[in-house]
């Protein structure tokens, strides 16, 4: 039986813990053993814990305060809590309290580790139940493209490399989708089962990079707590995608080729190496030949992570997919939004097409995004979006404003003929006049 | 790798022999000796039980390819547990089985064969954890954990084929 969850035993009785550490031990868990509530908490900051086999009486801190300081340290631990027959109303009370089940001393061998089982059961699907919701939650949204032109060539490179180790630097101007086609190169590859880990190395001091990369031990900086896995380690199995590599920090650099080297990373603070074996994904707005010859960026790093270059085009050099990308957004929004709108009005979706888009998707997103929330109609109109504003009120003839007001309110409405009537202070005969003189048809 | 078996107690004549003879590989040959009266210095009178974790740190540490085991017909104790059929330091090569609840519910006269297959597979358990095994998914291998004395019935004398590959690995044979 192997099992990689791991228990803490709590006991002030010596032989207490080393029998249910040997006896657990048999059964492949990994245990380990503390005499007080205090040791007990240095050792779920040191090394954490799945499974708390908490002994209620002890002298200091005693099972139940101890089970109320764990849950800060370690909120999914499994508490169990051992106990005399005498004690067995608190044992009630720490049931009320959050633990798991109790068990009354001495054991039987076979209540004790059922109920073991039972709780190592519970954790396994807890951990599984989250795997499956953050790979769920980090699953690819496909790319929205209509796959001609230069991203037709994109598309071909992501499904020659996707499959093999190989690392990948994804060039492309900020807000062109590299997070997603590294995503879309993940769930294509062998590590799709594996872990995505995202790092932005561009938004993160050195220090904190460092951590948020190799992890740190307790106590290696003030603040640091307990221990931290880095995301490389994280990403053992997996693809590691570091955004925005161009900004990692010279020193930063030097570790990250060792690791990428060695596949060995050692946490910051401490000095036992661990092995992980992960593909690298990286991205960059940078020009790094440029940054290179600058020497702002280490020529060996640079030729480490630049094994196979894929060149994301600009939103504006990819016309045909600015209509999918915004009825996709569109799609989006409204279902989080709850509002019924059914599409663009053809002048919205022209808008969409003229403007250059130098904010790229990440613009367009954000464009539809304030259309969904402007809109009252059932479509999107170009006046929903601010960069098709037009000309300004006071240009414009009294047809215009009046043609503009009256569609304006017709969308308000839902295309309500009586309520449009009722805000524009005229009657429906009026108004279908004025629909018919401006060529306004329900959508 | 050869088994030292201490008869610890009272012993019904042939029994620690006839689990001698029954042992699997790699446990070929040792002996059969008396461990005289350790039994007495960690028996509990107030549980009528012996504390079998103090009585394993008692057994004599055995020399390099050897593993000790010793057998006993006294209750086993492991405290917070009310009872164990044995313990075993894992990979430590000392252990203890016990047949006192491993008799089946009908009396028969000691050694009855149902006693000895039970006490078999018990001691082969026992051995397994000298030697650094960890228990076994697989129902009818020696290793899976039995709990009650039926349970041992399911078992049979032997490794299962992981557990034997495990061996061979550990033991470099």
């Amino acid at each position: 039986m192997t099992h990689s969850v791991r228990i803490l035993v709590v006991d002030d009785e010596q032989h207490v813990r080393s029998s249910l550490a040997a006896w657990f031990r048999e059964d492949g868990y990994d245990v380990t053993v503390a005499g007080s509530g205090r040791e007990a908490l240095q050792a779920l900051a040191r090394d954490g814990a799945d499974i708390l086999l908490v002994d209620i009486k002890m002298p200091g801190m005693d099972g139940l305060e101890l089970q109320r300081k764990a849950r800060e340290l370690a909120p999914d631990a499994t508490v169990i809590i051992m106990t005399a027959y005498a004690s067995v109303e608190t044992a009630v009370e720490a049931l009320k309290d959050g633990a798991y089940d109790y068990v009354v001393k001495p054991f039987d061998p076979e209540a004790v580790s059922r109920l073991v089982r039972k709780a190592a059961e519970r954790y396994t699907l807890m951990r599984e139940n989250r795997a499956l919701r953050e790979r769920l939650e980090s699953a690819a949204p496909v790319m929205i493209t209509a796959g001609t032109g230069a991203m037709g060539e994109v598309l071909e490179l992501v499904e020659q490399v996707a499959p093999t180790d190989t690392s990948v630097l994804i060039t492309g101007e900020s807000g062109t989708g590299k997070e997603q086609l590294a995503r879309l190169i993940h769930t294509k590859s062998n590590r799709r089962f594996g872990a995505f880990a995202v790092v932005n190395c561009g938004a993160l001091a050195e220090g904190v990079l460092e951590s948020e990369l190799f992890g740190h031990e307790r106590g290696a900086f003030t603040g640091a707590v307990a221990r931290h896995r880095g995301k490389i380690e994280l990403a053992n199995e997996g693809t590691l995608f570091l955004d925005e590599i161009g900004d990692v920090p010279a020193k930063v650099q030097v570790d990250l080729l060792r690791v990428l080297q060695e596949r060995i990373v050692t946490r910051v603070g401490g000095n036992t190496p661990v092995q992980v074996d992960f593909r690298l994904v990286t991205a960059t707005h940078r020009d790094l030949e440029a940054e290179v010859t600058a020497e702002r960026f280490r020529d060996d790093f640079y030729f480490r992570i630049n094994v196979f270059r894929i060149q994301l085009p600009p939103l504006r050099e990819r016309p045909d997919d600015v209509p999918l990308l915004a009825q996709h957004f569109l799609a989006h929004y409204a279902r989080q939004m709850n509002r019924r709108i059914d599409g663009f009005s053809e002048d919205a979706l022209g808008a969409l097409c003229a403007y250059p888009w130098p904010g790229n998707v990440r613009e367009l997103q954000n464009a539809i995004e304030r259309a969904v929330v402007v809109c009252r109609g059932s479509q999107i109109e170009a006046g929903h979006f601010p960069f098709a504003a037009g000309p300004r009120e006071e240009d414009l003839t009294l047809e215009r404003v009046e043609e503009s007001h009256v569609r304006r309110m017709l969308a308000a409405s839902g295309f309500n003929v009586t309520r449009a009537a009722r805000l524009l202070g005229i009657d429906r005969v009026t108004l279908y006049n004025k629909m018919k003189k401006y060529g306004i048809t329900k959508p | 790798m050869k088994v030292r078996l201490l008869v610890l107690g009272e012993s019904p004549p042939g029994l620690a022999e006839s689990v001698a003879r029954s042992l699997p590989w790699p446990f070929t040959g040792g002996s059969v000796e008396s461990g005289g009266a350790l039994v007495e210095h960690c028996y509990d009178r107030h549980r009528a039980q012996v504390d079998a974790s103090r009585l394993v740190t008692l057994l004599e540490p055995p020399p390099p390819g050897w593993t000790a085991l010793g057998v006993t017909g006294h209750d086993l104790f492991m405290p917070p547990l009310a009872y164990v059929f044995g313990v075993s330091e894992l990979a430590g090569r000392r252990g203890v089985v016990s047949w006192a609840r491993l008799r089946p519910e009908v009396e028969e006269p000691l050694p009855s064969p149902h006693l000895l297959q039970r006490l078999t597979v018990e001691a082969v358990h026992e051995l397994g954890h000298t030697v650094g095994l960890i228990h076994c998914v697989v129902p009818d291998c020696a290793m899976h954990r039995s709990l009650f004395a039926e349970a041992v019935d399911l078992k049979l004398p032997e490794y299962c084929p992981a557990c034997t590959d495990m061996l061979r690995a550990s033991l470099g044979g």
